[in-house]
């Protein structure tokens, strides 16, 4: 019923048939997943990246990305059928934001390693679950595994490349700025905030042990890598844990462990092994902290919608 | 309605976003008017040259010496990573690097082109860009002190140096000492050694023994190389700049079996490349390029490092100069050539090398530091990213025999604008005077391509 009532009220000129208008639900209201505006302002860095860092832009690379992810989503959607039939669609989106992460982390020449990384994305989902819930960040598992079989057993041809960003204020900014509204729509500003917050203090502290000046301080953390990783993907809100305390204890831990591994054992890829690391701990947070789960459409709305179909 | 509303409301703002980045960074698009001073001659005679070969956590660094004042006043201070012993330090060949310097430099290539009424095809290599380097200068200062807090861990002499491997507790009694032990080093030294001392790296200061010298009969210092173990993959240019205010040149040739190498901490970028440029370019190479550089580099707002060859050392297309031997690139610190495939251990885990098949990939980054732009010192990457790249200039030279078939006559009147694009990009490149470019390049001594009216052809 309010599906026809919307279609009728956005005047269009017919109404749609009732097989095809399940298709639509998901248009009707634009903008109420905060997904979409993930998927829009991942987008628009990738295209600032292409367009003015001077990334080289290798559309197969992307394409294989997106196509390699939404097939390991439909296939394991499939298998793993936990998911409303309507829902399943709209799992697709977060798909997309896994292949954006990867388009805009992952570098590589071979096709066979992105291909790779992005069906262990993918695929991490539905094999690393408890109770329902997944505890890898998709696209950080997908990097980090493609990362240790490059250093560790065979030349992957994958790699990150830390400076892509470069350390601009003007970068910062952006960052800051569109990535606050999604962390807004989604409740997740704590997260980011206190790692940004804990790992700015652990850098200040070792800035003044070493006697630089502020300068470098600033050089490091301002660091357009970092503040993408605070602000997207540290702080998927399926994967992190549910209640805010553990939330926060959480963050702190990936920000001393990222800290210790870019500084003790100087490895620049430092924040994903972190965040790799520190994930599988999410199960015990939630164990101890009760919490309900993160819901990408409040649970009315996808009530009603599975009232209709 | 509402809907569409919600619509145009997300995506007006998201569209001012990014109109305001445009705005922010507009030397990206004053392209066409973008004009730069000349190039000072003096730019790149102060660069450094290190060579630095790396697999894993395994350096061999080779620091070229272009010490050009009193060989008396010569001093070394460098923070290593690691303790030195005499084994692990040795003396290099400036030949070494001179070569990995000519094999990568960017390169000019020429072509020839056909007799538009014939066939046949020519085309021969050109020069490539060689870099001059020269000294860093050093100040005096007097002080005395009793306790320096300085342990020389180790003292020995390699060829023509004497060195001493220093751990320091705290950078006033380092900076003393090496004042009072006859180190030239320049004032304000202290602020920029203590984070070193922090992070716990050694010193390595070297000094000329003037009897050594004369014994090998050369008189210009040859290069130092170290070989050890760290997990640090950094150069500490921030002690570098201690006595320079502007801009100064590094080049780094990095060696891995990986693949390219880049910059951790600051953004890489490639030399603008593969560009047709006039052919009277060809004898000014060297200005074309310090200045298309300096253009680059004040475009991205002079905090980029800039890659300027990455290959695969076995290979060259076209090669400036001969590839190097084995024998050559074991001189310059590639230690993974003997044993390809061995597993061998690391301290006390033992973990199997990915084989590389002795490859050696080199990369070349040109990084013009200075103080302001680049507060910290460069940390290197590892990549197996294999991915070639060269700075390559093409100079296309025009037919110059009799053409006077109607295919010859096409292509006289596709020589005028063809000229002008070289001389737009010529341009835009190096911020050369247009109005000089045309000058030099005599475009107006070419024929005007004058349209010949479509019927002239129907009713001739």
């Amino acid at each position: 019923m309010v599906n026809q009532k919307a279609m009728q009220s956005l005047k269009l000129p017919f109404t749609l048939p009732r097989s095809l208008s399940r298709f639509f639900t998901f248009s009707i209201t634009p903008f109420k997943d905060a997904r979409d505006y993930q998927i829009l302002f991942l987008s628009v860095f990738l295209l600032l990246g292409v367009s003015t860092r001077d990334w080289s832009l290798k559309p197969i690379a992307i394409a294989l990305t997106f196509a390699t992810c939404w097939l390991t989503q439909i296939c394991m959607v499939s298998i793993f059928p936990t998911l409303h039939k309507h829902e399943r669609w709209l799992s697709l989106k977060s798909a997309t934001i896994t292949a954006l992460g990867l388009s805009l982390l992952l570098r590589s020449d071979s096709y066979g390693a992105i291909a790779c990384a992005s069906f262990l994305a993918i695929a991490s989902k539905f094999i690393f679950r408890t109770n329902g819930k997944h505890w890898f960040n998709p696209a950080n598992f997908g990097i980090v595994m493609v990362l240790l079989l490059d250093n560790y057993v065979w030349n992957n041809h994958a790699w990150v490349s830390n400076g892509q960003w470069g350390e601009d204020s003007l970068y910062a900014l952006i960052f800051l700025g569109l990535g606050g509204i999604v962390l807004k729509k989604v409740g997740r500003w704590d997260t980011s905030f206190m790692f940004l917050a804990a790992y700015s203090i652990l850098e200040g502290l070792r800035n003044v042990w070493l006697g630089w000046t502020w300068d470098v301080l600033a050089h490091r953390l301002t660091s357009g890598s970092l503040l993408l990783f605070a602000l997207f993907m540290i702080t998927d809100p399926r994967s992190i844990p549910n209640a805010k305390i553990a939330r926060l204890i959480w963050a702190v831990a990936i920000a001393v462990l990222a800290f210790i591994f870019r500084n003790v054992f100087f490895n620049a890829d430092a924040m994903f092994y972190a965040l790799f690391l520190i994930s599988p701990l999410t199960v015990l947070c939630d164990r101890l902290w009760n919490a309900p789960r993160f819901q990408w459409l409040p649970k009315r709305y996808s009530a009603l919608r599975s009232a209709q179909t | 309605m509402k809907r569409f509303l919600i619509w145009i409301r997300v995506l007006l703002s998201t569209a001012i976003a990014c109109l305001v980045i445009f705005a922010y960074s507009p030397a990206v698009f004053a392209f066409c008017g973008f004009y730069v001073s000349q190039a000072d001659a003096s730019l790149f005679n102060k660069a450094s040259q290190v060579v630095i070969a790396r697999d894993g956590k395994r350096t061999v660094l080779t620091m070229a010496n272009d010490y050009q004042g009193d060989i008396k006043d010569f001093a070394l201070v460098v923070p290593v990573p690691v303790l030195l012993k005499k084994e692990q330090v040795r003396i290099g060949e400036q030949k070494i690097i001179d070569r990995l310097d000519s094999f990568s430099a960017p390169r000019l290539v020429e072509y020839f082109d056909s007799d538009p009424c014939a066939r046949y095809e020519a085309y021969d290599r050109a020069a490539s860009v060689g870099i001059t380097r020269s000294a860093a200068p050093a100040t005096e200062s007097k002080a005395r002190r009793d306790n320096y807090q300085v342990t020389i861990e180790a003292k020995f002499a390699v060829g023509e140096y004497d060195i001493l491997i220093l751990s320091a507790k705290d950078s006033d009694g380092l900076e003393s000492w090496l004042i009072d032990n006859d180190y030239k080093i320049p004032q304000g030294a202290k602020e920029l050694l203590q984070p070193y001392i922090r992070q716990n790296m050694k010193f390595f200061v070297a000094k000329v023994n003037i009897a050594e010298l004369s014994k090998t009969g050369s008189q210009s210092l040859r290069p130092l190389m170290m070989a050890y173990e760290s997990p640090k993959f950094m150069l500490p240019i921030r002690l570098g700049m201690l006595n320079a205010n502007g801009d100064q040149d590094l080049l780094v040739y990095i060696l891995s079996p990986k693949g390219q190498a880049e910059v951790a901490n600051y953004r890489t970028i490639k030399v603008p490349s593969d560009t047709d440029i006039p052919v009277y370019v060809k004898n000014e190479f060297g200005d074309f390029y310090k200045s298309m550089f300096k253009t680059s580099y004040n475009k991205e707002g002079r905090k980029v490092a800039f890659l300027e060859y990455a290959w695969d050392m076995s290979s060259c297309d076209p090669c400036s100069s001969e590839p190097l031997s084995q024998e050559e690139l074991r001189k310059a610190g590639v230690f993974w050539q003997d044993s390809p495939s061995s597993i061998q251990p690391s301290g006390r885990r033992i973990r199997p090398i990915p084989t590389n098949n002795g490859r050696v990939f080199i990369t070349r980054l040109h990084i013009r530091y200075n103080r302001d732009k680049f507060p910290e010192d460069l940390t290197f990457k590892e990549t197996s990213n294999q991915e070639s790249f060269q700075g390559r200039y093409v100079l296309r030279h025009a037919f110059t025999g009799a053409t006077t078939c109607d295919a010859g006559k096409e292509y006289q009147r596709s020589l005028r604008p063809r000229f002008e694009k070289e001389a737009q990009t010529l341009s835009s490149l190096t911020g050369w005077n247009i109005a000089d470019i045309r000058r030099k390049m005599n475009i107006s001594s070419l024929p005007d391509p004058v349209e010949v009216p479509f019927w002239e052809n129907l009713w001739k």
